[in-house]
């Protein structure tokens, strides 16, 4: 049996799917998608809630700081929530891009796949760009309370724990480095592995 | 989520298309509740993209209905699987045939429904395109490839499912 001889079978009339109501129709609309670009987006959006809230508290807690230390803590909270949120406007930028699906195949499989592998990168220097950004942090603060201190700055123990600090952030950046790319791999590289795979397939027909 | 009730032009778009709908997810699905689930993503997108679509002169509505189909069958990155272990290929393939019709060559309609099951997804969307009759030009708008790699395409899927077959 041949395609051919299936087409003729497929294209006999069978009987119609009972129509939608207007009221089922709203209620099918009110679920939830279940697709990946629409769950990372949900989740980007409680993440941006969250840090929105953060960003808000700071400058709302900030007088209440009883000293260095903790109005320093809070203005780095502010400073991180405000560059988090920047970082998921772009995020929803991207993910919004993602999501339109009235293109053809070709261009909506490189779109996501394009889309995909940006944020995996993404994710990934953000991730790594947290350590020495974190530890450069701890070192400025007790910088900063060394300073103010009033005996005078031990600057012996500053070089101590600066060199303990770059030791760490060497270990820490290899160690993030290598459970960053496994955790991305997980959740979406086996995606991005059956975008491209697709997208190759169609391809092949051009060679 | 509440959602506005969706306006009456949309409702019946969405009716008079729901059997090139429904096609699609039978082609790509083998389970009821699979096939419902892929249903519902399909509306949802056609529901979001209905706003944009601006008719064309000379583009037709099918182009537009089987593009976003066949994307969120293809490339929407659902988290579930829909693809059948091999022993319940074999059985949702013969019911789909005999569902289908009891005639003389139901046997050769299952064996070919397994064989296009067995296919890719991109292939299948071929099939699929081929099955509803649509021009090499539509196909290749739809896809996004040139006419000529359609015909390729159509080719070698052909002789795949030939080879399929013989195996069935």
């Amino acid at each position: 049996m041949e395609l051919d001889d299936l087409r003729r079978q497929w294209q006999q009339p069978e009987a119609a799917p009972p129509p939608l109501t207007p009221d089922q129709l709203t209620a099918l609309l009110s679920q939830r998608s279940n697709g990946l670009v629409d769950k990372m987006r949900r989740n980007a959006r409680y993440e941006v809630l969250f840090t929105a809230v953060v960003a808000m508290a700071m400058p709302i807690l900030l007088p209440f700081a009883h000293n260095f230390l903790q109005r320093a803590q809070a203005m780095s909270l502010l400073l991180l929530a405000l560059l988090m949120l920047g970082y998921y406007y772009r995020k929803l930028a991207l993910l919004h891009r993602m999501a339109e699906p009235a293109g053809h195949v070709r261009g909506s499989l490189q779109q996501l796949g394009a889309g995909l592998r940006g944020l995996l990168q993404f994710n990934y220097r953000l991730t790594l760009a947290m350590v020495p950004a974190s530890l450069l942090l701890i070192y400025g603060v007790t910088v900063g309370g060394e300073l103010l201190r009033p005996g005078g700055a031990r600057l012996k123990l500053l070089l101590i724990l600066g060199l303990a600090l770059l030791a760490t952030g060497l270990l820490l950046h290899w160690a993030a480095a290598k459970a960053t790319r496994w955790y991305l791999q997980r959740l979406y590289g086996q995606h991005l592995d059956r975008l491209e795979g697709l997208l190759r397939e169609l391809d092949e027909a051009g060679e | 989520m509440d959602v506005a009730a969706p306006p009456p032009d949309f409702v019946t778009m969405l009716h008079q298309q729901q059997g090139l709908l429904r096609r699609v997810c039978r082609l790509y699905c083998h389970d009821a509740d699979d096939r419902q689930d892929l249903f519902q993503e399909m509306v949802l997108q056609l529901w979001r993209a209905y706003p944009r679509y601006v008719p064309q002169p000379g583009a037709k509505l099918s182009t537009w209905l089987y593009r976003i189909a066949l994307n969120v069958a293809i490339s929407n990155l659902r988290q579930r699987s829909r693809r059948p272990a091999a022993n319940e290929l074999d059985a949702e393939a013969l019911a789909v045939a005999q569902a289908a019709d009891t005639g003389p060559d139901a046997e050769d309609r299952a064996a070919l429904y397994q064989a296009i099951a067995r296919l890719s997804d991109v292939d299948k969307a071929f099939v699929l395109l081929y099955l509803e009759d649509r021009s090499y030009e539509e196909m290749a708008d739809i896809l996004g490839i040139t006419q000529n790699n359609v015909r390729v395409k159509m080719h070698r899927i052909q002789e795949k499912l030939r080879q399929l077959f013989a195996r069935c």
